[in-house]
């Protein structure tokens, strides 16, 4: 029962608390560019600086260190377990969030062990290079809409360069090195195993990465993200919001299972393989390691956040969109879209964490395979298909039928597989696993 | 490391390379996966010589976990081997007890009563459904599924607070003795076991459903490591791995022993030897089991659970501290031990990972004078390197879970 009126009020309060982020994110940006302006700089460097420390510093880096905490919890519950419990500052785990701090304590207090075979430059510059461009990702993911502020035009938005959807591309492909260059600069062999898998991986998975979102960028006709969330709140036929995963259902599904394998957790997490080559970070101690791991709680968060700009409807909060635009103040209005677009973000990491504690992991000729023969030819039959389809009918209404049809094709087709006969009778040949008694002999 | 290279393998080229390639100067590489790695569950080395992440050679080096088992045996009577037994396969300790009781009773000629045989079987059942339960979760766990492993360790953990009421004991539970067993039933053991195993093949269902229709699961495992059935036959594989080659040979239904031949339950046969079989063989066995268990429950009557022959089993207390004869016989089997009549016997039983054979030879003294072990693992882990070759690194670490080396059995 207490569990029971614990989440409740949960439900409730955390995405207030959002939303009084996004209040206090508006209020700050609007704040610096005023004193920006005042300065007789730019304003809009103002609101960048502010987002910086707003969106990357404190959101992503507080979703991603909670996602460290989140993970080991839920996956406790998961697991018919408690999960971490031992710290008790006032008699009460706190659900686990003690251990945020005493992790970092641990990390940073730990002995510096160094590999005496190591390349010593790369070897201190990869944990950098892997956390630099997951942060970096952040800065063109539109937290909030554009609303003025004490006078000034502010958005929840790093910046907004016109290459939009190619920056998030470019940088992301960065993230391989960090990898890459920690299994390489370590000397070790089960290390160097690990950067070989990453790279493979994560270089073959860029391209169905960008193709599942040519798709997108041709049905809203732009590279910009914020372009897409305002489009995303258009109606089609009056009734339906144009959303991404409705114009665009094989894209998503195509763009999440890639962006799973960017950010190397199960089941596409060969270049760590615990059970195998033990990792590509081995030999890397404390805090060099927590940055790794950080970084790739961190793409969890940004590649959440790219999923929701582009197909979960932005920061548009859909329910009851109309009614809170009407009622609220723009601020508040764009306070609660913020607060929407960080719930989604959540709740999309949170999803992540679902399907990492259930699925085993892929082989590395599978994981190529599944990219290069099924999901790169889904995806450019996804952007011709498309293609055609904003062609012929460019207020996107035909796009959205088809992308319709598409989502209970897919839902059928996965409803009919968990209800396919008995794997030891299919098509492998595998008949008879079960045999008879065999009696006596 | 220069003691332990493997040279340059003659067998075949590395992959995508012609006859009129100019090769690249590749060599191959050679990794130490162990002593100390999560994949070798007990302690035990591999040195594989990778080309890419193809394995073209392999040695397994076990020893790790050597003790002398066989030796130790002698220098101590035959009552006192038990505690030996136990910590051979550590995962199903009564099943070895079972193993070394009948090989020397066969010796002794006992007829052990019906009690005592039925509780045997219980306590190996459950035994051995804690032994496939590990095998299956450690599968989910090399495959990156931990939360199947956790499953599979909580059915376990369920089961083997059931043997600690039984036996007193959670892994060495050292419950059998020559001639009987050591315990009677605790009161409402039985309507707990029940529950017990209700909870247990609600998680087996649970594991099943998380990982045998699992699309990835299937890939993985499927097509990997394939023995056929002559292969199986011609390394001496048992239980499990050789009937998933395809061959129904159950030390149970071939020499029915204790009291398997009035109990109901099939042997699941498999067809292509492969990983994905083998997983499926320990799945079935454990519906098996717990088939078993629940008749054995129905079937079991009152009675006593050892001989009623003082040379071979110690005497009740009061005797021991009333009677002079009581006295007599306790000190006799504890200084001197059970006087096995000379002569030599193989027995044989159909333990968790395969057939676990006892060579006993006694020179009619109360210890033993050689024993010899056939340890069901061995032939198994024997057949890595050549079951392995050319198979990728990754898919070595699920065959050697499905082959289920345990260091205690395999080391001795």
């Amino acid at each position: 029962m207490r569990r029971l009126v614990g989440m409740i009020v949960f439900l409730v309060v955390f995405p207030l608390v959002l939303v009084g982020f996004g209040y206090a994110a508006y209020a700050v940006a609007g704040l610096a560019a005023s004193a920006f302006l005042s300065w007789g700089l730019q304003p809009a460097y103002g609101t960048a600086l502010a987002n910086v420390v707003f969106l990357m510093l404190v959101f992503v880096m507080l979703t991603a260190t909670g996602l460290t905490i989140g993970e080991r919890k839920w996956s406790a519950l998961m697991q018919n377990r408690i999960g971490p419990n031992r710290i008790r500052p006032f008699g009460n785990p706190l659900a686990g969030l003690p251990y945020i701090l005493a992790d970092g304590l641990k990390t940073l207090t730990k002995e510096n062990i160094q590999p005496s075979a190591r390349s010593k430059f790369l070897y201190e510059m990869a944990p950098v290079i892997s956390l630099a461009p997951a942060f970096a990702l952040f800065a063109v993911i539109p937290v909030g809409p554009r609303v003025a502020v004490s006078g000034q035009q502010v958005a929840l938005q790093v910046a907004s360069p016109d290459a939009g959807l190619l920056y998030l591309f470019a940088i992301a492909s960065l993230a391989v090195y960090g990898t890459s260059i920690a299994g390489w600069a370590s000397n070790n062999k089960l290390a160097i195993l690990g950067g070989v898998r990453a790279s493979s991986q994560m270089i073959s998975y860029e391209v169905s990465l960008g193709l599942s979102l040519v798709g997108a960028m041709m049905a809203y006709g732009t590279l910009r993200l914020e372009e897409m969330s305002v489009a995303q709140g258009k109606l089609l036929w009056g009734v339906l919001p144009q959303l991404g995963f409705i114009l665009q259902p094989v894209g998503l599904v195509l763009f999440f299972a890639s962006a799973f394998a960017e950010t190397k957790r199960a089941p596409f997490d060969l270049p760590e393989g615990e059970s195998e080559i033990v990792g590509y970070f081995v030999e890397y101690p404390g805090m060099k390691f927590a940055m790794m791991m950080l970084a790739e709680f961190i793409e969890v968060v940004v590649l959440a956040g790219v999923t929701v700009a582009v197909f979960l409807g932005g920061w548009h909060p859909i329910v009851f969109e109309g009614w809170l635009k009407a009622n609220l103040s723009p601020l508040a209005f764009a306070a609660v879209c913020a607060g929407a677009f960080m719930l989604k973000t959540i709740a999309l990491a949170w999803l992540q964490l679902v399907i990492r504690w259930t699925l085993p992991r892929f082989r590395f000729d599978q994981i190529q395979k599944l990219c290069w023969k099924m999901m790169l030819p889904f995806a450019l039959a996804n952007v011709f298909l498309t293609g055609a389809l904003v062609l012929a009918d460019p207020t996107l209404e035909w796009l959205a039928i088809v992308g319709i049809v598409e989502i209970v094709a897919l839902v059928a087709l996965t409803a009919a597989a968990t209800k396919a006969p008995e794997p030891a009778h299919g098509e492998h040949g595998h008949g008879g696993a079960h045999a008879a008694p065999a009696h006596g002999h | 490391m220069s003691t332990h290279s493997l040279g340059p393998s003659e067998s075949t080229p590395p992959l995508g390379q012609q006859a009129l390639d100019a090769g690249l100067d590749s060599q191959e590489m050679i990794v130490n996966l162990g002593p100390s790695h999560p994949a070798t569950h007990g302690t035990c080395r591999l040195v594989v010589a990778l080309d890419g992440e193809n394995i073209r050679k392999m040695r397994v080096d076990i020893g790790f976990l050597h003790r002398g088992f066989e030796k130790s045996c002698e220098s101590v009577t035959w009552g006192q081997v038990f505690p030996y037994t136990d910590r051979l396969n550590y995962v199903s300790s009564t099943m070895n007890n079972v193993g070394f009781a009948l090989a020397v009773e066969k010796l002794c000629a006992l007829q052990v009563p019906d009690r005592a045989q039925y509780l045997r079987v219980v306590a190996s059942e459950m035994h051995r459904i804690c032994d496939h339960l590990t095998m299956v979760g450690a599968m989910g766990l090399e495959l990156g599924a931990m939360t199947a492993f956790l499953y599979a360790v909580e059915a376990r953990d369920l089961m083997w607070d059931r043997l600690t009421e039984l036996c007193g004991a959670r892994l060495t539970s050292n419950y059998v003795r020559v001639g009987g067993v050591a315990r009677d039933l605790p009161d409402g053991w039985v309507e707990k076991t029940l529950a017990t195993l209700d909870r247990t093949a609600e998680l087996r269902d649970t594991i099943d459903k998380l990982l045998t229709r699992n699309r990835i699961f299937m890939d993985r495992t499927r097509g990997v490591a394939t023995v056929s059935r002559e292969d199986a036959c011609e390394y001496g594989y048992t239980g499990p791995c050789l009937r998933a080659s395809g061959e129904p040979y159950d030390v149970r239904k071939a020499a029915p022993y204790l009291v398997y031949d009035r109990l109901e339950f099939d042997v699941p046969v498999g067809t292509r030897g492969d990983n994905f079989d083998r997983y499926l063989m320990r799945m079935e066995e454990m519906k098996q089991s717990d088939r078993i268990l629940r008749q054995c429950f129905q079937k079991m009557e009152p009675g006593d659970i050892a001989v009623r022959d003082f040379r071979y089993v110690l005497p009740p207390k009061p005797l021991v501290y009333g009677t002079i004869e009581g006295v007599m016989a306790h000190f006799k089997l504890v200084m001197e031990g059970i006087q096995v009549p000379a002569g030599e016997v193989y027995s044989y039983t159909e333990a968790a990972n395969g057939e676990l054979g006892f060579y006993l030879v006694s020179d009619g003294s109360g210890r033993p004078y050689k024993i010899g072990l056939r340890a069901p693992g061995w032939p198994m882990v024997a057949s890595m390197p050549v079951v392995l070759k050319d198979a990728l690194l990754a898919d070595l670490v699920p065959t050697f879970d499905t082959f289920n080396m345990i260091g205690g059995e395999v080391e001795q």
